[in-house]
């Protein structure tokens, strides 16, 4: 009781400023490693050979030159993974909002068993090993697109039962009801009644969906060999593949010196990142608020 | 059904056979399309969950490939024997647990530390600039991240050798000892901002009023911290925690064989059970190790799974998943 409210204001000032720094540097620690990309993507060869630097110390266009020269290899990983990231995205919410519709149906006798069947794939899996060889040697689609399309999340349990939940909880059973008394079928009422009315759930599942398409490198590590079905991610990998192999060869060996020739320089492969990471900088002020709050459902189921 | 009906059954017990055997066909009927729409999600769960979940027997044969899985023969725990007494697997599984152990309570303090700051902000506008930039190394693919760290740890040109280190350059993709380090700032850079966000949404809903009795009383902001929010964030952070211990026996891919590039002179620090079956399945080509770790890995990743909910379900009975 001796306090007084002053000091207390005093404080929280205080607090209000240290917060505000301890998240400013936060921030900028966040962003720092992206300026030394977008740094030495703009350098001058001659210039990194002293080190990497945060600007630039000779400016210089010769890596998106050299990309330009490169542009056939590049553009064909950068369509192949428009093509996945869009035909995986699509074809995901098809099949979850497909699955989900009949859960969520009360009149549905067996939506509990099928609810089961879907859940407990959340629970056990058959691990890598298994998955590989199912897919490979079953289902042969080792260098083939399905690669990228098929293993691992098409459909996720998770988004599934989301989805349900989402329908149960916004869209009430009489006006499904209702349309079925005007004669509607099922297929009428999940394009007429169930997309329209999911718009929001479906666009935070769309966008994680698109975001994992546009970042998966390890299906096509396990499963591509041909270079000619390089995502731009995969391009990315065998590119730092490379590099590692021919700094650990012996360069005195001409085969190895002429390799090493051909790659892209330094500046060029940060460049190659970048221009893999562009989309999702591009897109990423427009969707934040969608994945932010996508995130928080997604944190605490799973 | 129609045979259990004799004659001498009335007619009006007929009707109502009739009835109920019409009513089972419009069920039927209209529960068909259901079926339907439902079965490319059952192909696909059968093709990709479901048959691998039989592959578990893998494990267990000595895989002959001119003879087939299916015609292989039976080993027993052979494959596993095989595994547990080499080093690889002690390395795996005390790298595995290590780093999860260490990261779970890393993970925890800071994501609520930055929840607490951000909380604390009293620019909103600051706060809604911050928020995207901390989460967006999220967003960043683990080959990317490749990138980005080589930029920092390239033995020849990286900013550390180059800056703090030149005196005498690290060899880092060679030196197993620093990666636990670099590992964990890695992991933190691209983590901590999305983790947080829980607990950031968990502080929202905390009743004002409580702060502003406590503030009359001349509760100083750490006072506040101390008695308001971390006791209201305390459900949230048990069942976060018993939630990662669902998945200790997991580990980021990407991170562990991608950031480090592969490189086999940093398996003692680097290798973990994800990292062990992809290695020995694609580069060893050893597919009785490389199924036995991970069977081991998704037998015990159940088993963990329901005891982390059974344990939030005494806690938390609200959030368990089943």
């Amino acid at each position: 009781m001796a306090k007084t409210k002053a000091p207390s204001i005093r404080d929280e000032r205080a607090f209000h400023n240290f917060a505000l720094v301890i998240m400013t540097l936060l921030a900028l620690f966040c962003v720092v490693p992206f300026i030394l990309m977008i740094s030495v993507s703009f350098s001058s060869e001659a210039a990194l050979v002293k080190g990497y630097k945060f600007i630039p110390m000779e400016f210089s266009l010769s890596a998106y030159k050299f990309l330009w020269l490169k542009r056939a290899t590049i553009l064909r990983a950068y369509g192949l993974t428009i093509l996945v990231t869009v035909v995986g995205t699509a074809a995901n919410l098809l099949l979850t909002s497909l699955f989900a519709y009949p859960l969520s149906r009360k009149d549905f006798k067996h939506r509990n068993l099928f609810a089961f069947i879907l859940f407990f794939t959340c629970l056990f899996n058959g691990g890598m090993t298994a998955s590989y060889i199912v897919w490979t040697q079953l289902f042969h689609i080792k260098n083939t697109v399905w690669a990228y399309l098929l293993p691992g999340s098409l459909m996720g349990a998770m988004n599934v039962l989301m989805v349900r939940n989402y329908y149960n909880a916004n869209i009430p059973y009489a006006i499904i009801e209702a349309a079925r008394i005007d004669g509607a079928n099922d297929a009428r009422i999940y394009t007429g009644i169930m997309l329209p009315l999911s718009k929001p759930v479906m666009t935070t599942i769309g966008l994680f969906a698109a975001l994992g398409y546009w970042n998966n490198w390890t299906n096509g590590l396990y499963y591509i060999t041909d270079s000619k079905l390089y995502t731009i991610q995969v391009y990315l990998k065998k590119l730092m593949d490379s590099i590692q192999f021919l700094k650990t060869s012996d360069l005195t060996n001409e085969s190895a010196m002429l390799a090493m020739q051909s790659l892209p320089t330094e500046s060029a492969r940060m460049a190659i990142a970048l221009i893999a990471l562009l989309p999702i900088l591009l897109v990423y002020p427009a969707i934040q608020g969608e994945l932010i709050k996508g995130m928080v459902v997604g944190g605490v189921k799973g | 059904m129609s045979k259990m009906v004799t004659p001498a059954v009335s007619e009006y017990d007929d009707l109502l056979v009739q009835r109920k055997k019409q009513k089972k066909r419009e069920d039927r009927k209209r529960c068909l399309p259901l079926y339907l729409m439902m079965l490319p999600g059952l192909i696909y769960l059968i093709a990709n969950n479901y048959i691998p979940m039989f592959g578990i027997l893998i494990a267990f044969k000595k895989i002959n490939f001119s003879l087939g899985i299916l015609q292989s023969p039976w080993c027993g725990l052979e494959n596993f024997k095989f595994l547990f007494v080499t080093k690889d697997a002690f390395i795996m599984i005390r790298n595995t647990l290590a780093y999860n152990a260490v990261w779970i309570v890393l993970d925890l303090i800071i994501a609520v530390f930055i929840a607490i700051c951000m909380a604390e902000i009293s620019s909103r506008r600051a706060a809604k600039v911050i928020q995207p930039i901390i989460c967006f190394p999220s967003m960043v693919s683990a080959v990317l991240l490749s990138f980005i760290v080589y930029a920092f740890l390239s033995v020849s040109y990286g900013y550390l050798n180059t800056t703090v280190f030149k005196d005498n350059p690290v060899n880092w993709y060679a030196t197993a000892k620093y990666w636990p380090i670099i590992l964990t700032i890695v992991h933190f850079w691209q983590n901590a901002g999305q983790s947080s966000i829980i607990y950031m949404a968990s502080i929202g809903g905390i009743d004002k009023s409580l702060y502003e009795s406590a503030r009359l009383d001349g509760a100083s902001k750490w006072n506040q911290i101390r008695h308001i929010t971390l006791p209201m964030l305390r459900p949230m952070i048990i069942l976060m925690l018993l939630m990662s211990i669902g998945r200790i026996f997991n580990s980021d891919f990407g991170l562990f064989y991608q950031v480090p590039l592969g490189s086999g002179l940093l398996t003692s620090t680097t290798q973990t059970i994800d990292t062990f079956v992809y290695r020995a399945l694609l580069q060893l080509n050893n597919i009785s190790m490389s199924s036995a770790a991970s069977v081991f890995q998704a037998i015990i990743g159940f088993v963990l799974v329901m005891l982390s909910n059974l344990l939030v379900r005494v806690v938390e009975p609200d959030n368990a998943l089943f």
